[in-house]
């Protein structure tokens, strides 16, 4: 089959067949393809071939009503996976209807978290300072306004409204009531405006009365409604006894703490930190409010659809790991929220140095019960190495008394009938 | 008919891609039922099970969910689908490579009892040609990629991929030969009786 004397070469022909050849080629290949026959054959073997070709058919698909459960699966775990850096996944991630799941989320969180924090990590101290907070003037405006997410609307005395932190509280309950009329309202604040910080602090003090100040310490805690995270007082019998205590205190009255505390006794060491949460909290909250969408729309996949076993397992299996990392997040968030709610303060109370002075003579009658102790303690102690002795080494020494005791006496009898012997001469 | 083309009217791929990447659940339905069959139809003959083919159609889609964010408009849905499906394909055929040989046979018994005459005739005839060759005159039958689809796939310049694919077809026309003989001879006056008698009866010694 050769194109030699063809003005369009078979490839060309195919090509043209395949709609794929440029048009000035085209149209000399359609004069060509209407005078040459060998041309109009081999179009016809190409044509057949392709049809041909099409007789080889494949079983047809089951219809499919709805995508399979794997990939439905796959579809509501898409947001985290693309979620990352991207700046499209980031405009996924803040699109009106996941904003109304994250308010809703981030309300319902921040319920938990109240109940949570005031019933079961603080106790009845936590209730006081949640009552006297309204009236309380305080120093530290951002941290109030944290802790004001902490309490929940009928909480929340209304007097709150006019401290100059009201915009982020007020908001924050317009959140929660938008969420219940309507959930598409994409006005609520992605980030806190005011940035959430966890404060630190550190005080060293040596104190003169330690008993005094530790009471004082306890009492100035009381005061501003915080907590004892974890106390320890060491009383070494040849040093002066020293406290080292981690306070929690709520963020707005560290200061005031603080300036309390430093009464006690000579500041030997004074140290303060804060760490910027605000981003991490905003992270976890959205983290949260999608794993809690993920596994909503997982249980109903699970429970609205049919599938093959394996399908369902895989779901099933991919709904633990979601409620695993729900459950691992509402517990960071919890436990941020107390970080910037609360200070934590750490510290260490010396007692001065005299004290130990005081402490380390013993007295002459103690020296004499002592010295007492002692003695018999040694008598004793002759005693028990005596016996013991006597019981390791005692076996042996009878075997060896036994051994030599006749060739010793007659030994002893033999000088002794010498020395006897001697004498006599000498006397005689 | 092209997949994905049936209608003027309809959104592109392209949009519907972009739609996905937004967040839509409904274009990803969209290209799921425009694709499932093609897609399908790709593994289905190019793998002897017909349960591998549908999951790795459905691992395909897989794929696209979790790689949506990296899809540039710039290329073709089809075409990125098709690339999907073929790294798929052949990471399923390294796996295989070790005990093909004893699966195979099977399949293809069970498969030769199912499939026409006709379809056995285009299967055996196309395993003959060479493997690259064998693909882009697939690609070009049972996909419809156009020759650029087929080069961007393949990373073949074009005509390259148009010669290649003019000789698979050659190639694909002399093992389809003697089909067509013995049907011109069950025919009995077909205009080609005249060829028929010998190589028919050469075709038959050989198997």
């Amino acid at each position: 089959m050769s194109s030699k004397n063809h003005s369009i070469e078979h490839e060309e022909l195919m090509a043209y067949l395949d709609g794929e050849l440029a048009t000035d080629r085209a149209v000399e290949a359609a004069a060509h393809l209407e005078r040459c026959e060998v041309c109009q054959e081999l179009a016809a073997e190409l044509r057949k071939m392709s049809q041909e070709m099409m007789g080889w058919e494949i079983e047809e698909l089951e219809p499919a009503e709805d995508i399979p459960i794997a990939l439905a699966a796959a579809l509501e775990e898409r947001p985290r996976v693309a979620r990352k850096p991207e700046a499209r996944g980031r405009r996924r991630l803040f699109t009106p209807r996941r904003l109304a799941w994250a308010g809703g989320a981030t309300a319902l969180v921040l319920v938990a978290l109240v109940f949570f924090v005031s019933r079961l990590s603080l106790g009845p101290q936590y209730d006081f300072r949640l009552r006297e907070k309204p009236q309380a003037q305080v120093t530290d405006g951002h941290a109030d306004a944290i802790s004001a997410q902490l309490v929940s609307p009928n909480e929340a005395s209304p007097s709150k409204s006019l401290s100059g932190y009201s915009g982020s509280a007020g908001k924050l309950e317009k959140d929660e009531d938008g969420e219940a009329n309507s959930p598409e309202d994409d006005s609520r604040p992605e980030v806190p405006e005011i940035p959430m910080i966890a404060r630190t602090a550190g005080l060293t003090l040596v104190a003169k009365e330690f008993d005094k100040t530790r009471a004082s310490v306890e009492e100035i805690l009381k005061r501003h409604s915080g907590y004892i995270g974890e106390l320890s007082v060491s009383a070494p019998s040849d040093a002066g006894r020293t406290l080292t205590a981690t306070l929690r205190i709520p963020a707005p009255q560290l200061e005031a703490a603080l300036a309390e505390l430093k009464q006690l006794g000579r500041v030997e060491n004074e140290s303060q930190g804060g760490e910027e949460v605000t981003q991490e909290y905003v992270d976890l909250t959205a983290r949260l409010a999608n794993a809690q969408h993920t596994e909503k729309r997982l249980t109903e996949i699970l429970s609205s659809r049919t599938g093959k076993l394996q399908d369902v397992l895989k779901v099933e299996l991919e709904i633990d790991r979601v409620r695993g990392e729900i459950e691992q997040m509402v517990a960071q968030k919890k436990e941020l929220a107390e970080r910037v709610a609360f200070a934590t303060l750490n510290t260490t109370v010396k007692e001065e140095y005299h004290a130990r002075l005081e402490a380390t003579p013993p007295s002459t009658g103690s020296r004499f019960r002592n010295a007492a102790v002692d003695g018999y303690n040694t008598v004793v102690e002759g005693f028990v190495q005596v016996g013991l002795f006597l019981l390791s080494a005692g076996p042996s020494l009878l075997i060896w008394a036994a051994i030599l005791f006749f060739p010793v006496r007659w030994l002893w009898r033999k000088v002794r009938a010498e020395l006897k012997k001697n004498h006599q001469q000498e006397a005689s | 008919m092209l997949p994905g083309g049936e209608a003027v009217t309809m959104i592109s791929d392209e949009a519907l891609m972009l739609e996905f990447q937004r967040g839509s659940r409904e274009a990803f339905e969209e290209l799921f039922a425009r694709y499932r069959e093609p897609l399908y139809g790709f593994f289905r003959r190019r793998l002897a099970s017909k349960d591998r083919a549908e999951d790795l159609a459905q691992e395909t889609f897989l794929a696209v969910i979790r790689a949506a964010v990296r899809y540039e408009p710039r290329a073709l849905v089809k075409t990125y689908l098709y690339g999907i499906a073929l790294k798929l394909l052949a990471a399923e055929r390294r796996k295989l490579s070790g005990n093909e040989a004893q699966l195979e046979p099977e399949h293809e018994e069970a498969a030769q009892e199912i499939a026409s005459d006709e379809a056995m005739w285009v299967r055996q005839a196309l395993e003959k040609l060479e493997a690259g060759e064998r693909e882009i005159l697939m690609l070009r039958e049972y996909e419809q990629l156009n020759y650029a689809e087929i080069a961007e796939l393949l990373r073949l310049p074009v005509n390259t991929v148009r010669t290649r694919l003019f000789r698979a077809r050659m190639a694909l026309k002399e093992f389809l030969e003697p089909k067509r003989k013995l049907q011109g001879a069950k025919a009995d006056g077909a205009g080609r009786e005249r060829n028929v008698a010998r190589p028919a009866a050469g075709d038959e010694g050989a198997k």
